[in-house]
């Protein structure tokens, strides 16, 4: 546990989207306000800051987190995933192109944490039903687009995934044509 | 001669087709800056400092110690704004219209809790903060006005400046319904309260400006849909010349009408720029947003139905009363709510006789401003809910009635009692659709058997017309004395792609992918040669993305505007192929000759030769490629469509889930029919909100007591279940392309069909629910006091 005044900034080293990354804060800083601040990851957004909204949900040792309840300091040591971190170069990632074309996004200010939730949610249950991933969705509040879509997207990539899983396993395209 | 009505021809082919949104690949990837993402060098930090009570006198305002703490540059009161800007003025040219100065940082008296009576600009908003706390006040209490009653009867006032604190009266159709309901076999009636509710956008407010003195140039960043609207209102208040003035507005994080108003902040944060010379920044917290961020909806609507026996309408009288707060928002005013309410009250059906009476007070609240919706939400609850009632006491189905009662294909031209001129729709169609994508008899036998297993379903159906894409005709339809055009501009470049400049923004509604659909189609290019800039004011005027307007503006500016670049197209393409001008056409991204796409050229060496080839100009061509044009529809655009729920109450726990939900929507022709759906989707969660779980509540002092996310409750992924969806296509002949208006419609409507299912499934019970939110706390108090008596 290290010791500090409430105006020093303390030196903080974190695995941010695969990289090793160091900034300083002051203690009371939120995570959320030093990846945007500090490490300009403006995809982190900031709806609420009392934990209720879920637009800050990042992934901290590949778990969903609200990152406005934890503070920056907190972060030392940690593996962090933010949305900047989750397309493959110029490629999106398979559930951030799921959103585009399900049309799971409208502002878009939600969205970011979403997709942490829902990559959560898949390393976690790879076979979720509807009803788990709205179960699971409840954390994360969307304004724009009722949630459907959002749900739609999800169970999509899910099934692509074992679908894949299933190929990859050798088994024949007859048992894996209900993952479309 | 050219009109801002004209209609210009638009082909659609783009138009109708759901192609994926071109704004996603920034919003998924964390890339497209918000106004919280804005960083400028040097950029200050904004904190303020809100009334803690919600009416007071204010004896003084102490700021030297907050003015010593560090990085602190400054700290103003009242006493410091008032000399640079008297605050703002909401007036409309009513008669009886009272209007309201609101300061932007209180003088004298405080009208409402989080009303702002400091500001802090610090090196941090951290810093800003804790300089806050170091402000003494002194304000000395005064009564409060709690409630509309109180307002009408205790001779208090929330707002010394508004006389009996009565804003706004109208008595604009005032039929005698006396006879009518005295011949009525039934009467149903009802005293209705809907929530004071937030639009509670994801994103908070915020503002960022930033004046250089040494041009005199004053750029602004806006979370607004209303940039032209802000840029001439920063102009008037605060006096600056306004071409020096750039609004510019990133990405939206939601608006919901929230965004639609000047708020105070936004002219505070220009002052604060200009009198530090450096860039300010203001963006709120969630708590700012629930005091302060204007509030909505909070109407209590008495009205009465009077049905003959065979379930025809002889009437309907209607005594509404607004909530409006301690001043008028600007634009709307307090008569966002009722006012424009009860002008609509009666619009897809048939009633020959209609008494309306609306008022708006003054309370020491937030004041009231526009909401998704607005003043047409809760009357077409209290419509939709009684003719659920009247159906029921004639052994009626809630379908047959409505068919009994709308307007018909015959009936059409259709003037309403309030004087609306309806020209088209497909209302009956949408009762006949609804009824069959629920499946109704198949329907009541399943709440019958549930209702022996001691389970309550519910259905609730509402049937709505909707204004849209208001310019002045339905502005002043609605008693707003206020002319709305806008502006777009439209240039074809020298390599035959086309750059769209437009006032219109967006908050998340997919105008740069559906606009840019519009202008393809314009042209008969492909959409993806197209950009749509927008997001300045440097780019085009126009009111703004409000009131389900943007895509019959968009489809109409941007319509004259191509028209007139078209014109030029034809003219060189006509000269090359050896027809005349009126026989080409632009088509599959060609210029040729109609019905020969064989004989023609591509469009861009058309294009390139306006810009390139003399020798192919006609005579006396001006090779001016693009072309700025205002609209304006000649008249009223009214879609329509309908909506239906199912709900399951649990009388045990008072709790309402919303099972399954239905929509019908006719907004003309679709231009995106993905995009459409994501509207209603988003609408009818939102319908789910206000109806079963958002409540803004005051105390009797005045007291904001939901001031979080903890308390104020916005639907989630376990509230709003899968919906279904089917359209209908009347196309309008005011708008290019016969493109109407939906944004808003859900939030019209959708309100009504679940009030309308909780109702319903109540009924057996002898429970009446005409209180929202239905909350447990109500849905159980209601059945207990049921089961008493």
């Amino acid at each position: 546990m290290r010791r500090a005044d409430v105006g020093d900034r303390l030196e903080t080293i974190a695995l941010v989207n695969g990289r090793e990354r160091r900034f300083s804060v002051l203690p009371r800083t939120s995570l959320a306000d030093a990846l945007r601040d500090e490490l300009g990851l403006h995809g982190v957004r900031v709806g609420c800051e009392h934990g209720i909204c879920g637009a800050c949900t990042i992934l901290v040792d590949g778990r969903p987190m609200r990152s406005c309840l934890m503070l920056g300091v907190q972060a030392d040591g940690a593996r962090i995933e933010t949305i900047e971190g989750l397309a493959q170069g110029q490629q999106l990632h398979p559930l951030q192109d799921a959103f585009r074309r399900h049309h799971a996004l409208q502002c878009g200010f939600c969205t970011a944490g979403f997709l942490a939730t829902a990559q959560g949610l898949l390393d976690e249950n790879p076979d979720p039903t509807r009803e788990e991933v709205r179960e699971v969705l409840s954390g994360n509040i969307c304004r724009c687009t009722g949630y459907q879509t959002i749900v739609d997207a999800i169970m999509e990539v899910a099934a692509q995934r074992i679908a894949d899983r299933q190929a990859a396993a050798g088994q024949t395209g007859m048992e894996t044509s209900d993952g479309d | 001669m050219a009109t801002k009505a004209d209609v210009a021809n638009i082909r659609p082919q783009s138009i109708g087709t759901s192609i994926p949104r071109r704004e996603d690949p920034g919003l998924l990837t964390g890339r497209t800056p918000y106004i919280a993402d804005i960083a400028l060098p040097g950029m200050l930090h904004v904190a303020i400092l809100r009334s803690p009570v919600a009416h007071g006198r204010i004896v003084g305002v102490d700021l030297s110690a907050a003015r010593a703490m560090p990085g602190v540059e400054l700290a103003w009161s009242g006493a410091d704004v008032a000399p640079r800007c008297a605050g703002i003025m909401a007036s409309l040219d009513q008669k009886g219209f009272v209007a309201t100065v609101q300061p932007l940082l209180a003088q004298e008296e405080v009208c409402f809790i989080g009303e702002a009576i400091a500001v802090v600009v610090a090196t941090s908003r951290a810093e800003a903060e804790d300089a806050l706390e170091k402000i003494d006040i002194d304000v000395e209490e005064i009564p409060v006005v709690a409630t509309v009653d109180a307002a009408m009867t205790t001779g208090v006032l929330a707002n010394a400046k508004v006389p009996a604190n009565l804003v706004y009266r109208s008595d604009r159709v005032t039929d005698d319904v006396s006879d009518a309901f005295g011949a009525a076999a039934v009467v149903v009636e009802g005293c209705f309260h809907t929530p004071r509710v937030s639009a509670s956008p994801m994103e908070t407010r915020g503002f960022v400006a930033r004046h250089e003195w040494t041009t005199g140039q004053l750029t602004c960043w806006a979370a607004t849909q209303m940039p032209s609207f802000i840029k001439t209102m920063i102009a008037i208040h605060l006096q600056f010349p306004e071409q020096q003035i750039e609004v510019i507005t990133p990405q939206v994080g939601g608006g919901f009408g929230q965004k639609a108003h000047l708020h105070p902040e936004e002219l505070l944060v220009c002052l604060l720029a200009i009198e530090l010379g450096r860039p300010v920044r203001w963006i709120e917290d969630r708590q700012e947003n629930l005091f302060r961020a204007t509030h909505a909806k909070q109407q209590v609507n008495e009205m009465a139905l009077a049905v003959d026996q065979e379930g025809r309408f002889l009437a309907l009288r209607d005594r509404v009363t607004t909530d409006g707060g301690a001043y008028n928002s600007l634009p709307w005013t307090h008569l966002v709510e009722g006012h424009c309410g009860i002008l609509v009250v009666t619009d897809p059906y048939r009633v020959p006789a209609l008494a309306a009476e609306t008022i708006s007070v003054a309370t020491n609240k937030c004041p009231i401003g526009a909401y998704r919706g607005v003043g047409f939400s809760a009357p077409t609850l209290a419509r939709e809910v009684l003719i659920d009632r009247a159906a029921r006491a004639l052994g009626l189905s809630p379908f047959e009635i409505r068919r009994r009662n709308l307007i018909r294909e015959e009936d059409l031209p259709y003037t309403t009692r309030a004087g609306l001129r309806i020209r088209e729709g497909s209302f009956l169609a949408t009762v006949d659709r609804l009824e069959a994508m629920i499946g109704y008899e198949a329907f009541r036998e399943r709440q019958e058997s549930a209702r022996r297993e001691g389970r309550y379903l519910g259905l609730g159906i509402s049937i709505f017309s909707e204004i849209s894409g208001i310019g002045t005709r339905a502005l002043n339809f609605l008693d707003f004395p206020i002319t709305s055009h806008d502006t777009a501009t439209v240039r074809v470049e020298p390599t035959g792609k086309v750059t769209v400049t437009t006032g219109i923004v967006t908050a998340g509604q997919g105008h740069l992918t559906t606009l840019a659909q519009v202008a393809a189609d314009a042209f008969g290019v492909p959409a993806e040669d197209v950009t749509i800039l927008s997001g300045s004011t440097s780019h085009a005027v126009g009111f703004g993305t409000v009131a389900s307007r943007s895509a019959v503006f968009g489809a109409g500016t941007i319509g004259r505007a191509a028209e007139m670049v078209r014109a030029k197209m034809r003219a060189i393409a006509a000269r090359l192929l050896q027809a005349a001008p009126e026989e080409i056409e632009l088509s599959g991204g060609m210029v040729h000759v109609r019905d020969d796409p064989g004989r023609g050229l591509p469009f861009a060496s058309v294009a390139g030769a306006a810009y390139f080839a003399e020798g192919t100009h006609p005579e006396d061509f001006d090779p001016t490629m693009e072309a700025t044009a205002a609209f304006d529809p000649a008249d009223i655009v009214l879609a329509n469509g309908g909506h239906a729920a199912i709900v399951e109450v649990d009388v045990a726990t008072g709790q309402v889930r919303v099972e399954k939900m239905f929509a019908v929507e006719d907004c003309g022709r679709m231009i995106n029919p993905m995009i459409v759906e994501g509207q209603i989707r988003g609408g009818m969660a939102q319908a789910v909100g206000m109806v079963l779980l958002e409540e803004l509540i005051y105390d009797d002092n005045g007291q904001l007591i939901t001031t979080t996310l903890q308390d104020y409750l916005l639907p989630t992924a376990l509230d709003v279940p899968d919906i279904e969806i089917a359209h209908l296509e009347t196309p309008s002949t005011l708008v290019p392309g016969g493109i109407k208006g939906m944004g808003e419609s859900a939030m019209i409507s959708a309100p009504a069909a679940v009030a309308g299912a909780v109702n319903d499934a109540l009924a057996c019970l002898g429970v009446t629910i005409e209180q929202f939110p239905a909350s447990p706390r109500r849905v159980f108090a209601a059945v207990a006091r049921a089961e008493r008596t």
